[in-house]
C-alpha cells in the first residue's frame, strides 16, 4: 500500500501544495514517493528533504519573486536578431538566469535526490526530441533548474549530455511517473494555465498559445493515465477565486487555503481507500 | 448494414497532402466514407472529400494551394515589434491573410456545410477559453481559413462569434468526434511534426516548441480514445524518410505516394472489418 504525491505545473500556484502537505501531516498521512515538474519540482524538493511546510513557504517566498525574471539577456535579445553573426544556439533564453540558479543554490546547495527522506522524482522534457526525462539521482539543484527552464525565459540545461526544458513541455502532471513507480494510490495536483484578459503583445500572444496547449495536453494525458491505470487516481484541482500572477508570492497564504481546502474535499476518500488497503494489503 | 467509416486527417502542415493517397485508396477499392472530419491542414482535404470534390481536381490543386497559402506581411510584422505603438491584437499575424482568404473562396466557393455530400466536421480553436471548436455549419471556406490558422504566421479569424485559432492547438487528430458521432470504423490519418537538429534561430526554437506540444497532445489523446472506446481505430500513419517544412510543396508527389502506402498498410485490415457483419448491441 503506497501513495505518491504528484505536484503539476503552475508557477506560483504550485504553493497550493503546501496547503495539501500541511493537511496530510495533520492528519498524519504518510507520503511515499513525490514526483515535482516545474514549479512543483520546487515544492516537491523542499517536502522530500524533510523540510516543515511553514520553512518550505518561507523559502519559496524569497525564492520566486519578480526579480528573477526581471534582468534581460541582452545578448540574447540581438542574438534573435542576427542568429547568424551572432551564432544562435540551443541554449538561448531571453532572460539573465543567474540570480535564479544563485537563489535556487542558496535554497537547496549540494543536496542530492539521495538526501531525500521520501523518494522524489523530478520531470523535463529532452529540447532534442520532445521526450519526457525523469531525474531521480544528482543534484537537486540541477534538475530543478532544468525542469524550470521555460522554453524562451530560461535557457534549456545540459544534464548527462542531454538539454533539457521544462517538463511542462511534455506532461504538465505527470502521474505516468506515479504509475510506472508502482503506486496504489496517486494525489495528483494540477493547475490549468490562465488565459490573457486581453492579447495586445507578441509575448502575451506566445503566453496564450502556450497555455492552450499545455491545458489541452493536461487534459489529454490526465484522461489517458486515468483510464489506463487501474489503481487509485485522485485529481485535486485548486480553485482561485482570485488572479494569481506569475509573481504573486504575497498571496501565498490565500493559494495554500486553497490547495487545504481543495484536497480537504477529498480527505474522507482517501482516508477510506487508506483504510481498506491497509486491511487488505499482503493478500 | 454496413458500418458507418469515418475519416479523421490531423494537422501537419504540407504533409498533410498525404490524405490524398488515402483518398486515392479509398477511391479505387469503392469505399465510400459517410463522414469526414479536419484539423488544420487536414481541413482542406476533409473538405475536399465530403464536398464530393473530383479526386483529380484535388490533386492538381495541391501544390498552388500550399505555395500560396502564406504572403509576406510587413504591416503584421511591424506591429508584431511594436506592440503598443502600433496596436497588436490576436489578429496580427507575420503574414497577410488577404491571399489564403482568396485561396479559400477559390477551393470552396460558397459551398455551405449542409451541401456536403457526407457530413464534415472541421475543427478549430477558441483563442479565449482554447477549447476545441467543431464546427459543422455555415460557410466551409470560413471554417477551414479558420483552422489553418498557422499560430502567430496566420491571424485568427473570427467566425460567427468566436475569434478562431488553428485546429492543431486544441485538437490535432479530431478522432473524438468520429466516436461522438458513432462511427464504427474510423480511419485516423495523423501526422507528427519533426523537429529541427540543430536551433539557430528563434524561428526554430519557437517551430521546436510547437511541434513537441502538438505531438504530446496528439499522442496523447490518440492513446487515451483508442483505449476509451470500443469500435475501430484504425491509425493511417504515413512515414516519411525526410523532414518536410511548408516550403516543400516539390515533394508533394513524395508525400502522397507515402499517404498511399500508409493506407494500403491498413486496407487488408479495414477490408475484413467491411465484409464482417458489424455486431449489434
Amino acid at each position: 500500500m503506497s501513495l505518491t504525491v504528484v505536484v503539476g505545473s503552475g508557477s506560483v500556484k504550485c504553493a497550493a501544495s503546501l496547503g495539501m502537505f500541511r493537511l496530510l501531516r495533520r492528519e498524519g498521512v504518510a507520503i511515499d514517493r513525490l514526483v515535482g515538474c516545474s514549479a512543483g519540482a520546487i515544492y516537491t524538493a523542499c517536502i522530500a528533504l524533510g523540510m516543515s511546510v511553514e520553512e518550505a513557504a518561507e523559502k519559496n517566498r524569497t525564492l520566486w519573486t519578480r526579480e528573477v525574471a526581471e534582468r534581460a539577456n541582452r545578448r540574447a535579445m540581438w542574438q534573435a536578431l542576427f542568429p547568424r553573426a551572432l551564432r544562435f544556439t540551443e541554449e538561448w533564453g531571453l532572460k539573465d538566469d543567474r540570480l535564479l540558479e544563485r537563489r535556487l543554490a542558496a535554497a537547496f546547495g549540494d543536496r542530492t535526490f539521495e538526501d531525500c527522506n521520501i523518494p522524489l522524482h523530478i520531470t523535463a522534457t529532452d529540447f532534442s526530441n520532445g521526450e519526457q526525462v525523469v531525474l531521480s539521482r544528482g543534484r537537486i539543484v540541477d534538475a530543478i533548474r532544468a525542469s524550470l527552464a521555460l522554453p524562451f525565459a530560461f535557457p534549456p540545461v545540459r544534464i548527462d549530455g542531454r538539454l533539457l526544458v521544462d517538463g511542462f513541455m511534455s506532461d504538465p502532471l505527470p502521474v505516468g511517473v506515479a504509475i510506472r513507480e508502482g503506486a496504489d494510490v496517486v494525489i495528483a495536483m494540477g493547475f490549468e494555465s490562465v488565459y490573457q484578459e486581453r492579447i495586445h503583445s507578441p509575448s502575451r500572444f506566445a503566453m496564450q498559445l502556450s497555455s492552450i496547449l499545455s491545458n489541452n495536453l493536461l487534459k489529454a494525458m490526465f484522461a489517458f493515465h486515468g483510464a489506463a491505470h487501474h489503481g487509485e487516481l485522485l485529481l485535486v484541482v485548486p480553485q482561485f477565486t482570485q488572479r494569481v500572477r506569475l509573481f504573486d508570492v504575497e498571496k501565498m497564504p490565500y493559494i495554500m487555503d486553497v490547495g487545504e481546502r481543495a484536497m480537504a474535499e477529498q480527505l474522507p476518500y482517501l482516508r477510506r481507500l487508506l483504510e481498506s488497503r491497509a486491511v487488505g494489503a499482503g493478500a | 448494414m454496413a458500418p458507418r467509416i469515418a475519416v479523421v486527417i490531423g494537422s501537419g502542415g504540407l504533409k498533410c497532402a498525404a490524405a490524398l493517397g488515402l483518398w486515392r485508396v479509398l477511391a479505387r477499392e469503392g469505399i465510400q466514407p459517410d463522414l469526414a472530419i479536419g484539423s488544420s491542414g487536414g481541413a482542406l482535404y476533409a473538405a475536399g472529400l465530403a464536398l464530393g470534390h473530383p479526386l483529380a481536381l484535388a490533386e492538381e490543386r495541391t501544390k498552388w494551394m500550399w505555395d500560396s497559402l502564406l504572403s509576406f506581411d510587413p504591416v503584421g510584422v511591424a506591429r508584431a515589434a511594436l506592440p503598443r505603438m502600433l496596436g497588436y491584437d490576436a489578429r496580427v499575424g507575420l503574414s497577410r491573410d488577404t491571399k489564403i482568404n482568396a485561396e479559400m473562396h477559390e477551393l470552396f466557393g460558397n459551398s455551405m456545410f449542409s451541401d456536403a455530400r457526407i457530413p464534415l466536421l472541421v475543427a478549430a480553436t477558441d483563442a479565449e477559453s482554447g477549447e476545441c471548436v467543431l464546427i459543422d455549419e455555415g460557410r466551409v471556406a470560413d471554417a477551414v481559413r479558420a483552422s489553418v490558422s498557422l499560430p502567430i504566421v496566420l491571424p485568427a479569424c473570427r467566425v460567427g462569434d468566436r475569434l478562431l485559432m488553428d485546429g492543431g492547438l486544441s485538437n490535432p487528430l479530431p478522432v473524438d468526434a468520429a466516436i461522438r458521432e458513432g462511427s464504427e470504423i474510423i480511419l485516423a490519418m495523423g501526422f507528427e511534426n519533426s523537429y529541427k537538429p540543430a536551433v539557430r534561430s528563434v524561428w526554430d526554437a519557437v517551430g521546436n516548441v510547437i511541434a513537441m506540444s502538438t505531438n504530446h497532445l496528439m499522442r496523447a489523446s490518440f492513446a487515451f480514445h483508442s483505449l476509451a472506446h470500443h469500435a475501430e481505430i484504425i491509425p493511417v500513419l504515413p512515414e516519411f524518410d525526410r523532414p518536410i517544412g511548408f516550403k516543400d510543396s516539390a515533394l508533394i508527389p513524395y508525400i502522397v505516394e507515402c499517404g498511399e502506402r500508409a493506407a494500403e498498410r491498413q486496407l487488408p485490415y479495414l477490408m475484413r472489418l467491411l465484409e464482417s457483419p458489424v455486431s449489434a448491441d
